[in-house]
């Protein structure tokens, strides 16, 4: 499946999600909507200066009235206002529009009327599409968690997995990524990924091939399983890859975007409805992809 | 290959070339009667260092004919063994058996660094039991040397044991670490160094052998138990070594096996330059016989 194909499983859906976004008015936020108004599949409630979400519509050429607009005076209380609309029901979806990421995942994570689903691990998955790979690749965590310790690693694998099954792919393959594949109590990440390797084993973690440690080679060609002649049931064809840290699993996703044509949706995991957090300078098609993602999760 | 019951462990080196064993401090009865019944069947060459007039003495009253005997006569049990044990690193003799010496006065010896019996490894237990209600032969380790392994200690005992077997006509002997549950479980430090021993097993860091744990003890040997469980692995309910956590759990289980289970059970101490049979005075005859059986196999 493409980026574009998840658009139309999405679009196939035939429910409009009612999205809430915060401090909405950030022309590219307010273009991807338009598209995905367009296409059938939301239904946008922009919150913020509702006079300057008029304006940045008006300029880009898109008609206001196609949102609903909720005034709001602030950052943080259009963030609080889109989590509320979200814990009520009233909308499916969460975005972050042009409000910085640390005063919106406040208000998201706010214990008493946040999204955070108790004992949940807040976590980061992003679908990437890369023109040399022959299929979507799932990436985590490239945003939220520096050093995942051993449950956290467990809760990102689950993320990751639920995410690829909604895309279709039943038993997704997953690559536990380090430098090399030997075990060595010397490498926390490689003591860690053969623990879960078991409990993929033994089911403790359902619905996946797992395998780990593996450096990125084996984990996505074959030919370098043939020359190293490591056994792995991954078989250079994992469909998720599991980073040991965001410093590494960052630079990955940037390197591909910027390098190798990629492009990717990205999700924030372990909240009770779908939350969109984006850096404020992604392109409007990026947008859009994530947008469509957080419907296809929700 | 495996091997159903102690008759083929027997059958294995009865008709192998006789393997020269030493029994240091041999004024030993238990001893020279498991020894000499293995010598008047072909399986090894006993040397007997020690006290010679107790030798004979003890061999008089129980009718042990020991004509053509080779005795190093050395009646300080301490020299004994180091006369021993300097005959095994000379290659004089293949395998060491204690008599009636300490194990530690023994062990001190076999790890002396001039004249000892060191290779670098770890010493480390190995039985074999002999139960009715298996069937096969099942190895068990450690249940007598190491009190408290560490993964590193795991992976050692886990290459002597392999190793041992190998030599027994095991091609890819099938081992099962064990826990209390077959589960990962953070708290059971057990279960996760079963989790990192599989894992080393299937990089081919740990050769020759299938690895697979954590396991608790009924899903190890029974099929049943383990398909009940829904368990998908090569090892369970087939396992021919048991990897214990600490010598607790091991010397539990090696003791029930033998008082409730009646099993019979052969023991050797490996990771020396040879095996070394340091059964304990409590052992029975039969025991003692079943381990110099045991050591005679697996030598090199």
């Amino acid at each position: 499946m493409t980026l574009e194909q998840m658009v139309v499983k999405v679009i196939s859906l035939k429910k409009k999600h009612r999205i809430a976004v915060a401090w909405a008015q950030d022309s590219n936020t307010i273009g991807a909507l338009n598209k995905a108004v367009k296409k059938g599949f939301i239904e946008p409630i922009l919150i913020g200066k509702s006079a300057e979400i008029r304006k940045t519509c008006t300029a880009a050429g898109i008609d206001y009235k196609i949102f609903t607009i909720l005034e709001s005076e602030n950052e943080t209380s259009a963030s609080s206002e889109a989590v509320r609309l979200a814990k009520t029901g009233e909308a499916d979806i969460v975005m972050k529009g042009l409000v910085g990421t640390d005063k919106f995942l406040k208000a998201v994570m706010d214990k008493e009327n946040g999204l955070l689903l108790s004992n949940a691990v807040l976590s980061y998955v992003c679908a990437m599409e890369i023109p040399a790979y022959h299929k979507l690749l799932f990436i985590t965590d490239p945003a939220v968690i520096p050093f995942p310790d051993l449950d956290q690693k467990v809760a990102m694998a689950r993320y990751a997995i639920e995410m690829a099954q909604k895309f279709g792919i039943k038993t997704p393959k997953i690559a536990l990524i380090g430098a090399s594949e030997k075990m060595s109590r010397h490498f926390e990440n490689s003591v860690d990924y053969s623990i879960m390797c078991k409990m993929a084993d033994r089911n403790q973690i359902k619905s996946c091939i797992m395998d780990g440690p593996l450096d990125i080679f084996l984990a996505c060609d074959k030919k370098s399983i043939e020359i190293k002649g490591v056994e792995t049931p991954v078989n250079g064809d994992a469909d998720i890859l599991l980073f040991p840290s965001l410093e590494s699993s960052n630079p990955f996703y940037k390197g591909l975007m910027l390098f190798a044509d990629g492009q990717l949706a990205g999700l924030i995991r372990g909240t009770e409805k779908p939350v969109i957090v984006m850096s404020r300078s992604e392109s409007e098609i990026s947008k859009y992809f994530c947008i469509a993602l957080s419907c296809l999760m929700a | 290959m495996v091997l159903k019951n102690m008759n083929d462990l027997k059958r294995l080196v009865e008709d192998g070339p006789r393997k020269k064993l030493v029994l240091a401090a041999a004024q030993d009865q238990h001893s020279l009667g498991a020894i000499i019944k293995a010598w008047k069947d072909n399986i090894i060459e006993p040397i007997l260092v020690g006290d010679k007039e107790g030798i004979e003495n003890i061999c008089k009253s129980n009718n042990y004919d020991i004509t053509g005997v080779r005795i190093v006569h050395e009646p300080d049990p301490e020299k004994s063994v180091e006369t021993a044990v300097r005959m095994v690193s000379s290659k004089q003799a293949d395998i060491l058996m204690k008599g009636k010496i300490g194990s530690s006065t023994l062990l001190k010896c076999v790890l002396n660094k001039e004249w000892g019996l060191r290779t670098g490894n770890l010493l480390s237990h190995f039985a074999l039991f002999e139960v009715e209600t298996y069937p096969k032969v099942i190895a068990v380790t450690d249940v007598a040397m190491n009190i408290a392994p560490t993964l590193q200690d795991k992976i050692a005992i886990v290459n002597n044991s392999v190793a041992c077997l190998n030599r027994l006509g095991y091609k890819m002997p099938k081992v099962a670490v064990l826990g209390a549950v077959e589960m990962v479980n953070e708290n059971m430090q057990a279960t996760l160094d079963a989790a990192l021993l599989s894992k080393m097993n299937q990089r081919d860091q740990i050769k020759n052998c299938i690895i697979d744990g954590p396991l608790a003890f009924d899903n190890a040997v029974s099929l049943e138990s383990s398909q009940l469980k829904g368990i998908r692995s090569e090892v369970a309910g087939d396992t021919d070594l048991l990897l214990m956590p600490d010598i607790e759990v091991g010397n539990v289980l090696y003791k029930s096996l033998v008082f409730f289970a009646k099993a019979k059970v052969a023991s050797i101490i490996l990771g020396a330059m040879v095996p070394i049979v340091l059964t304990s005075r409590s052992d029975s005859e039969q025991a003692k016989f079943d381990s110099i059986l045991l050591a005679a196999a697996a030598c090199k």
